[in-house]
């Protein structure tokens, strides 16, 4: 992805939704991707899909799958790529499905939209789709609606859908935000588990950062629409160098370690409609220094990159002084 | 009853009834199974659960929001339970809740000011002078700005209205605040702001606090002492850190084990215990341990006899026959 940008002329304005976004994704690579409710994580995604449909968009910018531009494929075009290539897994596994027909149905329907296939053959294979992702009794289950699962039966029902056409990339819209915290863990694993036998990418987006921790191998922090911080997952954990990064860490309260006051970033999110010009995250920042007035570009180390004007001494003082009155 | 208990339940139970007939009968939802705790003054209490584990019926019984089917439940040494609507409101202003909801718990056709101040007016509390520079006061508390008393909740944010919510609730000055998920719709960021105050009006008003969650972390980080949920019963106890650190029944055990953690440091996590299974209907309990189908640990006896809800250390209850890390626990004490 290379220069992602959407926004939407609204009567107050344009919003720009999603400004400058670069990425990518290796091959059986899980690549993460956090930031707070409208931080445009969700539709960086759905626009690359051809998935927002709205008359006052404008998208521009690049997102090539394989080598091919993707962006701007007709509906036709995209509709063998969506579902096919790339499989997706939404939030809300009950709007993901439709309550009027059986789950079976709807993976059939699916597979053969992609696939030459009867009828018969997709159900056996949407029964063993179910077996696949750990639903029990699965032949009698394809005739079941979704209204008689569970909500993590129904996440694994999705799971299955996305993959029953075996996609190369694999995008999970807050997965598991839904579901409890022993059914996460179900399906954490479960989704590392069938990375590993597909061996497909995976785009996980979430606002939560220990389930980043858990599964993914790179992150990509994201404010107000722009990349803040992008990096290998541990590095990104351990070693964040963006403020807005200290800010989340810091704000999570852990359930491994005794508690200590939450740091806390000031104010709210900044409206979309009102980006500063600067750095997006100057206002609430409390490192803002003259220069946050112009916009920093991404700049670091190898594969470790983020979008802030302090110096790699600044970075490095302030991270030892905050490391001294967590240990006081 | 000792002073430093300012809330007693009793062997509480909720039941409702369930949709669902075995031989033209209706059956029992029972949301809360007999659960029995007591609340210190001045401390944060946790209660954690997964969804339908009946922590938010609990708490609702606790305030006779909801009437309990048996049980009792004694506020400040008075019994609550039997008392007519009218006796009750002077115990009620004594505690108040703050919801989950922020959005669906203030009403949008009236002010913020207004409806800060409500519970003032409707318990005759002042005379209308004193009610706004009350108002004016509580804003400040907690970090609003009082010129914005005028407007809609729509006006707010999500993490300013859970602010206008906290300021309601402590309009009458409580002793006991009971809030059920109070954070879990809001953002990391504002999450921590709301937590944080929380915690600051705690010591300025020696608030005592009944707090709800799902999130473990978020409990973990308010709570002296937290109490486990599954289906309808408390199955441990204790004070928070010793119960994080050595978990006795294994449904915190593996609720703890499962916790995406950041990983942060070198030290090795927590070995994952996936549970298998969904949380059973609670119209069709199971015999015995009612966690017992899906419990690692599970014996014969598990299946067939209930365990009892024992103090097995000093403050630490917990309901098992086969407690875990029970020698670490030994060895620390």
């Amino acid at each position: 992805m290379r220069d992602l940008s959407v926004s939407f002329a609204t009567r107050q304005g344009v919003v720009q939704a999603v400004d400058g976004l670069s990425f990518d994704v290796g091959a059986k690579e899980v690549l993460g991707i956090v930031g707070e409710s409208g931080s445009g994580k969700s539709v960086a995604m759905y626009s690359m899909l051809g998935l927002v449909r709205d008359a006052n968009v404008s998208i521009s910018g690049s997102v090539r799958f394989e080598g091919r531009e993707i962006l701007g494929l007709s509906d036709t075009e995209m509709q063998s790529v969506r579902g096919g290539e790339i499989g997706m897994i939404f939030q809300d596994p009950m709007t993901a499905l439709t309550p009027v027909y059986t789950v079976g149905w709807q993976i059939v329907e699916q597979l053969r939209a992609h696939n030459d296939m009867t009828k018969k053959q997709a159900y056996v294979r949407a029964a063993e789709l179910l077996a696949e992702v750990g639903i029990p009794d699965p032949k009698s289950r394809v005739k079941h609606y979704p209204h008689e699962f569970s909500g993590g039966m129904r996440q694994r029902v999705v799971i299955a859908m996305a993959l029953s056409c075996n996609p190369k990339l694999l995008i999970a819209d807050e997965p598991t935000t839904a579901l409890d915290v022993t059914t996460q863990a179900q399906i954490l694993d479960l989704m590392g588990r069938l990375q590993a036998t597909h061996g497909s990418s995976i785009v996980i987006i979430t606002h939560d950062m220990g389930v980043i921790a858990e599964i993914a191998h790179r992150v990509v922090v994201m404010y107000a629409g722009r990349p803040a911080e992008i990096g290998p997952e541990v590095e990104v954990v351990r070693a964040a160098r963006h403020p807005y990064t200290w800010g989340l860490l810091g704000a999570v309260p852990r359930a491994d370690v005794k508690s200590r006051r939450l740091v806390t970033i000031p104010g709210n999110a900044v409206s979309p409609l009102d980006v500063p010009t600067g750095c997006a995250f100057a206002p609430r920042c409390q490192y803002r220094m003259e220069i946050c007035d112009q916009r920093p570009a991404l700049r670091g180390a190898n594969d470790h990159v983020d979008a802030c004007w302090l110096s790699d001494e600044q970075r490095l003082a302030i991270r030892s002084t905050a490391t001294q009155r967590g240990a006081s | 009853m000792s002073d430093d208990v300012l809330l007693r339940a009793t062997d509480v139970v909720k039941n409702f009834a369930s949709r669902r007939k075995v031989n033209g009968i209706r059956t029992l939802n029972t949301a809360v199974a007999g659960v029995s705790l007591e609340v210190k003054r001045g401390e944060t209490l946790g209660i954690v659960g997964e969804s339908g584990c009946g922590k938010s019926t609990l708490a609702r019984c606790l305030v006779q929001l909801l009437p309990v089917t048996s049980g009792s439940v004694e506020f400040n040494g008075v019994e609550l339970t039997t008392l007519s609507r009218r006796k009750l409101r002077p115990h009620r202003r004594q505690m108040q809740l703050v919801f989950q909801d922020p959005y669906a718990s203030l009403n949008p056709r009236r002010t913020v000011g207004d409806i800060v101040a409500d519970p003032m007016r409707i318990n005759k509390i002042g005379s209308d002078a004193e009610i706004a520079s009350r108002v004016r006061q509580l804003f400040e508390t907690v970090g609003l700005d009082p010129s914005s008393l005028r407007r809609y909740p729509h006006e707010f944010s999500g993490g300013q209205r859970q602010r206008i919510g906290i300021a309601r609730s402590l309009s009458l000055n409580p002793s006991l605040v009971v809030a059920d998920e109070p954070v879990s719709a809001l953002d990391v960021s504002v999450q921590a702001q709301v937590l944080n105050l929380m915690t600051d009006l705690q010591d300025e008003f020696n608030l005592t606090y009944l707090f709800i969650a799902h999130d473990l972390g978020v409990v973990r980080h308010v709570s002296d002492r937290v109490g486990v949920m599954y289906l309808g019963e408390i199955v441990e106890l204790g004070e928070a850190e010793a119960l994080y650190e050595t978990p006795l029944h294994p449904y915190t055990e593996a609720l703890l084990s499962v916790v995406p953690e950041l990983n942060d440091t070198d030290a090795p996590r927590r070995e994952r215990i996936i549970i298998s299974g969904d949380v059973p209907d609670p119209s069709d309990r199971p015999t015995g341990c009612s966690f017992h189908p899906r419990c690692p640990a599970a014996t014969e006896i598990c299946t067939s006899e209930k365990p009892a809800f024992v103090e097995l250390r000093p403050g630490r209850f917990v309901a098992c026959h086969h407690p875990r890390n029970t020698d670490s626990v030994a060895s620390t004490n």
